[in-house]
């Protein structure tokens, strides 16, 4: 094990602070523990980094809170992936480390730190919040800890801002979710090129609702479409009612939505009982609208909406038709587009540190790996974009229909290769 | 805004408020008449959602659900009164620290019995479609709701004001160790009144869960956080106090998120600090003297 020096440590973090007392005896004798464990279960391991070791992933996840069910699927995919692969990432056997930030920043800021220091982990998982992953942005850079993010889409993670703010790429974060510009501006230019001009736009108000929209914004506007108005409901809204009433006082017929989870159920059932389908209005959205989770509460209510995402479990392609597959036979439920991201980043990280013999002592040349990782995937071709370390992925458009008793996402078009611009 | 969207919005913000009063009347008996914020409320209402979804599930009846669900929960407050909280009576803040504490842990048995995927109840058949009104289409259940409300806050009247238990109720309010030497029974008494909070928490699960949804986190939000504060704006432990707050936070909370939207987070908190600065012990609120 590496010293716990004070100075290391700061040069870690990127800054230093005094330790408490009982931070200090907690750290300690944390570390005491770390450092005889591994020593027991591999007699004679070398110090430095190398084949056949050890290899510690923190897995950094909500397991409580409202996103909790979004971390098992994670984990899920995560053993699955794990239990296909004799348990082992390029011949390292994984020493997986779950933390549970309980979709609160703070916390997850802290686990994301004790991987950093206490656990010193060789790579990092994970992040659910779009607000958690630009919180340890700057952590997980200045200690060159090795991140790919398998779900948070906000756009700043992987682009070019201005002083950082509220966050920017890092050469050691990696993506294998998506951005939001990627799940919004496509099915807006696609769809105003079809020639649907005028919009109304309703969405959860916070980071990445607003974002979703204004993406979609740009790209309706590109073929000379306009927003003819918009309404905004808080995230984890409990009564859409107010809200659908909004849409259906006003005339544009075509309105596009984000919402996810509660509120996307919660949003769907509103514009049924409303009747705002009779009414000759249309729902279209980002693709969590008509997710899994979604589609099983409210069925048939959701047919005929049009939605974007990279992937769906109807996608009929034989990478993904035997993880689906796969999936249910070690769980008895469908897998969902949170454990397919997850599955991508454990299958991105394999495949790269395969390359370098399962060496990861040198964090730029795991850099460079991960760059040139290229594999099928369930969603279809999987790269990293070098530029990003965002994916280069399909986008498919989507619509929901109710087949054979089951409520589904049938794709329908599929927009190639969308890259994030990263500015 | 047209004539027909007010009309509309106001439907809305009052089925919306009579859903908060079925929430926050439960809340409100409890601190009238034990001095004590039940901050398990939230949490209570959820395992009542999560009951619910289980009968439905079984039986196909949201009417059975509708009495299992506060069964179960006046069973649960029947016993948890004379475990936990009696043990600490009269001491009001460590009562409130142990309400919480039992709030922890039902939140987090219904994860690992329920699971925590989000989830949903349908309205009932017959009361699932929608009728004809100004403006469109308005959903049945949504009238039934206000219906519900109203009845309940009607029913909840004659008991605290006509019948016997209603009077012990009044009496204890007022003074319970002064109850309790004229030999009432005073520990039934709290027992009871606790478990008809925790029951009338329960309802409340059932009756909104077509509305609100059934997933994690509904126990604070919006749980906890609505039924405190319409029984803040409202006024502290009465039943008239309850309607009150219900009345205003429901409509106003309405078309301050739709007209307000960039602040539609802060409009309920704004209305209860308007409230407390122009009206401190709420709008119908006793005042309380120390003691």
């Amino acid at each position: 094990m590496g010293g716990f020096g004070k100075n290391e440590l700061a040069e870690k973090r990127g800054y230093t602070y005094r330790l408490t007392r009982r931070q200090f005896l907690v750290a300690t004798s944390a570390a005491a523990l770390a450092a005889c464990g591994p020593a027991a279960v591999t007699p004679g391991a070398s110090p430095s980094a190398s084949p056949g070791k050890e290899l510690k992933l923190g897995q950094l996840l909500p397991f409580t809170g409202v996103y909790a069910e979004l971390g098992n699927s994670m984990r899920r995919s995560t053993e699955l992936y794990l239990n296909q692969n004799g348990r082992k990432i390029a011949n390292r056997p994984v020493n997986l480390i779950y933390g549970d930030d309980a979709n609160v920043t703070a916390t997850g800021v802290q686990v994301a730190q004790k991987f950093i220091d206490q656990d010193q982990v060789d790579v990092m998982m994970g992040v659910v919040p779009t607000p958690l992953a630009y919180g340890i942005r700057n952590a997980v850079h200045a200690a060159k800890l090795i991140f790919i993010d398998t779900n948070a889409g906000g756009n700043a993670l992987t682009r070019d801002t201005t002083n950082c703010t509220p966050s920017c790429k890092s050469p050691y974060i990696f993506r294998a979710s998506f951005s939001s510009y990627q799940i919004s501006y496509p099915i807006g230019d696609y769809l105003s090129a079809k020639g649907t001009k005028d919009w109304f736009l309703a969405y959860a108000n916070y980071g990445f609702g607003t974002e979703s929209a204004a993406d979609f914004t740009t790209g309706i506007t590109k073929n000379g479409g306009t927003v003819t108005g918009k309404v905004a409901p808080p995230l984890s809204n409990p009564d859409f009612a107010p809200f659908v009433t909004q849409i259906k006082n006003q005339p544009t017929k075509n309105v596009y939505s984000f919402f996810s989870g509660a509120d996307a159920i919660g949003f769907i059932k509103s514009w049924n009982s409303l009747g705002l389908p009779a009414a000759g209005y249309k729902m279209y959205g980002a693709g969590f609208l008509t997710e899994q989770d979604v589609l099983k509460e409210v069925k048939d209510l959701a047919n005929g909406a049009i939605t974007s995402l990279f992937w769906a479990v109807e996608l009929d392609n034989a990478e993904n038709k035997k993880f689906v597959a796969d999936f249910q036979k070690s769980y008895p439920l469908l897998p969902d587009v949170f454990a397919v991201q997850q599955y991508d980043g454990m299958r991105a990280l394999d495949e790269a540190l395969k390359k370098l013999g399962g060496d990861t002592s040198d964090k730029d040349k795991v850099v460079k790996a991960l760059e040139d990782v290229s594999f099928k995937s369930p969603r279809g071709d999987f790269t990293f974009d070098k530029s990003t370390h965002n994916p280069i992925q399909d986008i498919y458009i989507r619509e929901v229909k109710t087949q054979n008793g089951q409520t589904v996402n049938t794709i329908s078009d599929k927009i190639a290769k969308v890259t994030d611009p990263g500015k | 805004m047209s004539p027909e969207l007010v009309f509309q919005q106001a439907l809305n913000g009052l089925s919306f408020g009579a859903l908060l009063f079925i929430l926050a009347s439960g809340l409100s008996l409890v601190f009238g008449m034990m001095d004590v914020v039940n901050l398990a409320h939230g949490a209570f209402y959820m395992l009542g959602a999560y009951v619910a979804l289980s009968v439905v599930q079984s039986t196909g009846s949201f009417w059975l659900a509708m009495l299992a669900a506060p069964l179960a929960l006046g069973v649960l407050g029947f016993v948890l009164e004379p475990l936990l909280l009696r043990r600490l009576r009269g001491r009001h803040l460590d009562q409130v620290l142990l309400t919480i504490g039992v709030s922890l842990v039902i939140v987090d048995v219904i994860g690992q019995v329920w699971g925590r995927e989000v989830r949903s109840l349908a309205a009932p058949a017959g009361l699932d479609g929608s009728v004809a009104l100004i403006g469109g289409v308005y959903p049945v259940y949504r009238l039934f709701v206000m219906a519900f409300g109203v009845a309940l806050a009607a029913a909840m009247a004659v008991v605290y004001r006509r019948t016997r238990i209603g009077m012990l109720i009044r009496a204890g309010v007022q003074d319970a160790e002064m109850l309790g030497a004229l030999g009432v029974n005073t520990n039934r008494l709290f027992a009871s009144t606790f478990a008809t909070g925790a029951a009338l928490a329960g309802l409340a699960g059932v009756i909104a869960a077509p509305v609100f949804g059934v997933q994690p986190g509904m126990d604070t939000d919006p749980g906890l956080l609505y039924s405190l504060v319409v029984v803040v704006v409202g006024g502290l432990g009465t039943l008239s106090g309850a309607v009150a707050g219900s009345v205003l936070v429901g409509p106003a909370d309405t078309f301050g998120k739709v007209l307000f939207q960039d602040v539609a987070l802060a409009v309920i908190f704004a209305i209860v600090a308007l409230v407390l600065l122009l009206k401190p012990t709420g709008l119908l609120g006793r005042i309380r003297i120390a003691r």
